[in-house]
């Protein structure tokens, strides 16, 4: 053990020998540590955990799947066989003509395209005919796989800014999603229970089970322990009857009673509590492996093909019975060894109810990224393509053929290519081979402002079902800390559930298991098979548990522990691998496996934190980079498990309440960093009611801006940006973290906190006209409509055409006044409603043809698309882009846009939660001003203030101030003030009055409509305000008469189709209680379907009027002499008729 | 109203800028460099916007 003590010797040098003098000393000024925080997000950026997980699937994953399905072979025939020896993904290409073209992913957004990368594999295959010939074949192309931006085979991987920009791509963007189709869309992170690891919880009856999941490549499977009236029972859905867990003991060859208990535990308790299931077992006479097995063979729920029968049970305990624990050569000795520990567990819980597992706790938690989910994917479409060529193999081979036999020619690169491709843009993940089905797995990236599609990149989406009304899963947990943003959550349904990652958050992904196995056992674990089960338990050794699996027992588990930890903070091991020392269950947990989640910290040697101030000066001047804090074990990763053995102090330079100084461990980075990205820019997070930070975080992303630096050459279907989007004044250090800074989405408004006209209730705000005839909130909505000129076959097409005039060249029709001689409107004119951008005509049949003759005028239809906008809005074609699509057909994009200035209703929020929407707009003139001459953009209620309590609104606006006369930006991270990320209310204040303002930040306003000096001094200053994408001239909707719907002749429902405003149930009880009942009539009746029908006052049905004889007939009694007119909904004449349709006659008896 | 004479329209390239004429039936792809994508030219009409 030469390696192990390395480390704690260089930190035993550094620490001087502590006297009277030294620990009564004022300490030293605290390192800042905060530019460990940039470092950190340059290394490993917003987005790292879907990109590390993808890179891990394209450079391992995919290599052990084909590793472990390498070799298939024809049935009749197992020298013909293909064998493949190595895989690789390309850059990303498309084949157009033959000919390989590289893509970039811009290119693919504005075309349509799926940005993916060849896979290619290298063969080696027998052809078969009289004798076997071996070729190998290289670069063959198995199909394409969509490839996640800036991954490795991405063409962005390693570019700067510059390269970037050239290939048309936001050096801002994170990357982390996929581009199918041209659609952006994000594989959400999955959070799922962890596998192959113990829980102990009671079920919905109370009882006190063990359950495991099981995860192999071969197999899924669940495994229960259950204790009911005392007894213990195994549970597995193979089984019918749960199986007295004795019995199954006794069936793995445990035979004896004495050695079931020595592997639980020589205490007399857990004999006890084990006593009435090893008497359950006498009593069943099952003493031996062979009746166990037996008894276990009538319980199997398909008894399958008989005559296998004897050895049924046996091969479930050896493949589903915890299958993730190993059965080698037929020994069960790990499985009983396993189940024993299980049994103990539980009966702790038992004996003991502070050891039960939490579910909702984080560190059993895993997180799927998209890498796993791909390689599920790949790996059941790969299967697929494989099995489908030994069956097509299998048929060509019964038939006699003059061809050889040869695999290579039977691979089908369709079926990949496609797979991958619909799983990923519908979301739907339906995987039979591992039961699984999934839906909404992936969903289209937000572009509405720049941090809806950071916030989708760390968005956490929950596996069980929403519907649950429980608290437990919704509730915030103490162990997120650091990993799990506390704010950003969505309200209503998944309120909880759906998490964020807080910023310094890491998601592991898999490690090599073999090496760090060995190097446990070299560093004094003791081999399960070596012993006992006397020895298992003996006191002061504890249990070696990697990755869910037992590897055996160690006797000085702290030296032990230690000793891994100083090889993975001398980088020997790799930085994610977690030692968690858990003292109640006696065991040391190692975990290298993917989806942990894990936060950096600086590791600290009694208190005092390994990073000193030269380390940080080497970080400033570049020499050091967050992996070399890493690698010189100054910072080390923790997983939720291993924080357990942690002591965390927030600073180093604060005295710690009741805490010894020397039991500290880890030093935090910095205390923002529990927050997410997108509840990282509300200045003063921690003056807020804290449900005001989780609206904010909600809003943060309806906040219209700048989206990308190429925004404008973006074609999405629908795109709102400001006009003049600003930075915020004030600032917190996350927003110059992720770039917001870079691309803000609001504007920094002067706003007086007064009551202004009346319009101002209810958190709605008043405008300055001037403010926004000089662009407060003034945005651009643009929208694309594609227009594709479609194929018939046979040269037949669709045409544009340029538009008619007449012979003096004026146009014969004024809509088409938008387009140019190509028939395609030209940019920069103006489209109005109905308008014409595209004349497009078809043919008018599409089928017959006379062969060869060109197609003449008369023989187009016209088909012109016409813009559809709102009347007197001007709105103007941006620009007009010409592709081909992936079916070769030309498609033609507009892009129209739109200028909206902010309107009365327009919503707009600040960074606190606090949205209104716009009362009044008064002119500047009626405004009230300041003495010197300061007049507000906007006057807001103080009425907005007392209950919501965002205190950090008020300090944004002090800050502001402070920031606009001394021309410094202030900052306002959260719990900032003391690490001086956050500036303090009294600086602002005395920055205030150096300035000539009061500290209070009240200044004293003249009214502008008398002139006359206001009563009280105002609260004004600048805050940052949003414009949210809600607009009132996208829902104000009105209508007199309009469309009906064809069916029931009733007005059509919804805006979009000009519909009618319904008066439901509801309204209609209130009539007539009111006893309105004339109106009930107009409205249900006369304006909605009246109609006029023919009653028979006899039979009771509907008759018809006959027009010739001119008199009313009824068709049952086949006279017309009863007949009544009335008039009644066409809606109530349809429900008698369709009744009538299912035999059922309704009867109209007329008074 | 304006006279037009047929004057064929052109279009830019998205990656090198180079003017390109399309005939009804042409594969959409810069003559220049092949780049597969085509903007409109800005109109040459006067336009007049409301400045507001």
């Amino acid at each position: 053990m030469t390696v192990v003590d390395q480390g704690d010797d260089a930190a035993k040098e550094e620490l001087p020998t502590p006297s009277y003098r030294s620990l009564a000393a004022p300490l030293t000024n605290p390192v800042d540590k905060f530019a460990l925080l940039p470092a950190f997000l340059k290394v490993r950026g917003l987005v790292k955990e879907h990109i590390d997980s993808f890179n891990y699937f394209i450079t391992r994953g995919i290599r052990n799947i084909l590793r472990a399905n390498n070799r298939i072979e024809a049935r009749n025939d197992p020298n013909i066989y293909l064998r493949y020896t190595d895989v690789y993904v390309e850059k990303p290409s498309v084949q157009v003509d033959y000919k390989i073209e590289r893509i970039t992913p811009h290119f693919c957004r504005l075309t349509d395209r799926t940005y993916s990368a060849p896979i290619k594999v290298d063969i080696e295959y027998t052809v078969g005919g009289k004798e076997y010939i071996l070729k190998t074949k290289r670069n063959v192309l198995i199909g394409y796989m969509p490839i996640m931006l800036r991954s490795y085979p991405c063409v962005l991987n390693g570019k700067d800014e510059a390269e970037l920009a050239r290939v048309g791509e936001c050096p801002l963007d994170p990357g982390g999603y996929f581009i199918v189709k041209g659609t952006e869309k994000v594989i959400l992170i999955q959070e799922q229970l962890s596998k192959n690891r113990i829980i102990i919880d009671t079920d919905s009856k109370g009882r006190v089970i063990a359950s495991v999941t099981s995860s192999t490549h071969e197999i899924k499977s669940k495994t229960v322990i259950t204790m009911d009236k005392e007894k213990i029972y195994l549970q597995l859905n193979q089984f019918t009857k749960p199986i007295p867990i004795v019995v199954v003991m006794k069936a793995m060859g445990m035979t004896s009673d004495q050695e079931v208990v020595q592997m639980v535990g020589r205490d007399p308790r857990y004999a006890d509590l084990l006593f009435p299931s090893i008497q359950e077992c006498a009593s069943e006479r099952i003493y031996t492996q062979q009746q166990a097995l037996q008894y276990m063979d009538e319980k199997v729920t398909y008894p399958g093909a008989g005559n296998q029968k004897e050895g049924r049970s046996k091969s479930i305990l050896r493949d589903v019975f915890i299958a993730h624990v190993p059965v080698k050569n037929g020994n069960f000795r790990q499985k009983c060894i396993y189940t024993g520990v299980m049994l103990r567990r539980m009966m702790d819980a038992i004996l003991n109810a502070d050891t039960f597992d939490d579910k909702d706790y984080v560190g059993n938690k895993r997180l799927e990224l998209s890498g796993q989910l791909m390689s599920l994917l790949f790996e059941d479409l790969f299967k697929t393509m494989n099995s489908q060529a030994v069956e097509l193999m299998n048929k060509n081979s019964d038939k006699t053929r003059s061809s050889p036999l040869d695999f290579s020619q039977l691979i089908k690169h369709e079926a990949i290519t496609t797979g991958l491709e619909r799983a990923i843009s519908t979301g739907n993940w339906d995987i039979k081979r591992f039961r699984m089905h999934r839906k909404g797995v992936s969903q289209v990236l937000s572009r509405l402002s720049y941090m809806a599609s950071l916030g989708y990149m760390t968005r956490i989406t929950p596996q069980f079902e929403k519907t649950r009304k429980t608290s437990g899963p919704r509730a915030l947990q103490p162990s997120q800390w650091g990993m799990l943003c506390p704010c950003d959550t969505p309200e209503g349904e998944a309120c909880g559930l759906t998490k964020n990652l807080a910023l310094l958050t890491h998601v592991t992904t898999d490690q090599e298991e073999g090496p760090l196995m060995n190097l446990c056992k070299s560093l004094g674990v003791e081999d399960l098979s070596l012993l006992s089960g006397e020895e298992i338990h003996a006191p002061g050794s504890f249990l070696v548990m990697f990755n869910g699996l037992i590897l055996g027992k160690h006797r000085q588990p702290q030296k032990f522990a230690n000793g891994m930890r100083n090889l993975r903070r001398s980088g020997k091991i790799g930085e994610f691998v977690s030692i968690f020392v858990n003292e109640k269950q006696h065991c040391i947990h190692i975990a290298s496996d993917g989806g942990r989640v894990c936060r950096p910290l600086i590791i600290a040697d009694k208190g005092r934190s390994r990073v000193k101030e030269h380390h940080m000066k080497e970080l400033r001047d570049g020499i050091r980079s967050f992996d070399d804090f890493l690698r010189d074990g100054l910072i080390e990763y923790l997983d939720v498990n291993e924080e357990n053995n942690a002591l965390i102090a927030l600073y180093e330079h604060v005295d710690q309440d009741g805490v010894e100084r020397s039991s500290i461990t880890h030093i935090e980075i910095e205390p923002l960093s529990i927050l997410g990205v997108v509840s990282g820019l509300i200045p003063y997070p921690h003056h807020n009611q804290s449900p005001r930070n989780t609206y904010q975080c909600a809003m943060g992303k309806q906040a219209m801006g700048n989206i990308a630096y190429n925004q404008l050459f973006r074609a999405d279907s629908l795109l709102y940006l400001l006009v003049y989007a600003q930075r915020p004044l004030l600032t917190t250090k996350t927003i110059e973290l992720v770039g917001y800074d870079k691309l803000g989405a609001g504007q920094n408004a002067t706003v007086a906190v007064m009551g202004y006209s009346g319009y101002d209730i209810e958190d709605a705000i008043v405008m300055n006209k001037s403010s926004l005839d000089r662009g407060f909130g003034r945005c651009i909505a643009m929208k694309k409509y594609t227009v594709t000129k479609e194929n018939y076959g046979d040269g037949l097409s669709d045409r544009i055409a340029k538009p008619q005039r007449d012979q003096n060249g004026v146009l014969v029709k004024q809509n088409m006044r938008a387009l140019d001689e190509d028939g395609i409107a030209a940019p920069g004119q103006i489209i109005r409603n109905h308008d014409v951008y595209v004349n497009k005509q078809t043919p008018k049949n599409t089928d017959r043809r006379v062969a060869g003759a060109p197609l003449a005028d008369r023989d187009y239809a016209n088909a012109a698309v016409t813009y559809k906008g709102i009347d007197g809005e001007t709105t103007v074609v941006d620009r007009v882009m010409l592709c081909s699509d992936t079916n070769e057909k030309l498609s033609i994009k507009c892009i129209i846009r739109h200028t909206r200035r902010p309107e009365v209703g327009d919503k707009f929020s600040s960074r606190h939660g606090q949205k209104g929407v716009c009362g009044t707009i008064v002119q500047q003139e009626d405004f009230p001003f300041s003495e010197r001459g300061i007049c507000p953009d906007l006057i807001m209620n103080p009425h907005g203030f007392p209950s919501r309590m965002t205190i950090g609104k008020m300090i944004e606006l002090l800050g502001g101030k402070a920031g606009l006369s001394c021309g410094r930006f202030h900052y306002g991270s959260a719990f900032g003030e003391p690490s001086g990320n956050a500036d303090k209310v009294e600086d602002i204040s005395n920055t205030l009055i150096k300035h000539g303002f009061s500290y209070n930040g009240k200044d004293f306003l003249y009214s502008g409509i008398l002139g006359h000096p206001l009563e009280a001094y105002i609260f004004m200053g600048p805050i940052y305000y949003q414009k949210l994408k809600h607009m009132v001239l996208d829902k104000m909707h009105a209508r007199a008469s309009g469309p009906r719907v064809l069916l029931t002749r009733q007005p059509t429902e919804g805006r979009s189709r000009d519909g009618g405003l319904r008066l439901g149930e509801m309204e209609r009880d209130c009539l007539i209680a009111y006893g309105a009942s004339m109106l009930i009539f107009e409205r249900l009746m006369l304006s909605s379907d009246p109609y006029q029908v023919q009653v028979c006052r006899k039979c009771g049905l509907l008759g018809y009027y006959n027009h010739k004889l001119k008199a009313a007939y009824c068709s049952m009694c086949k006279n017309g002499e009863n007949m009544a007119k009335m008039r009644l909904p066409y809606a109530c004449k349809l429900l008698f008729q369709e009744l009538q349709s299912m035999n059922v006659v309704p009867r109209l008896k007329l008074a | 109203m304006d006279p037009q004479q047929p004057e064929p329209v052109s279009y830019l390239c998205g990656d090198c800028g180079a003017e390109n004429t399309l005939k009804p039936g042409d594969v959409i792809q810069c003559r220049e460099c092949g780049y597969r994508i085509l903007y409109k030219k800005r109109t040459r009409r006067i336009v007049q916007y409301e400045a507001r």
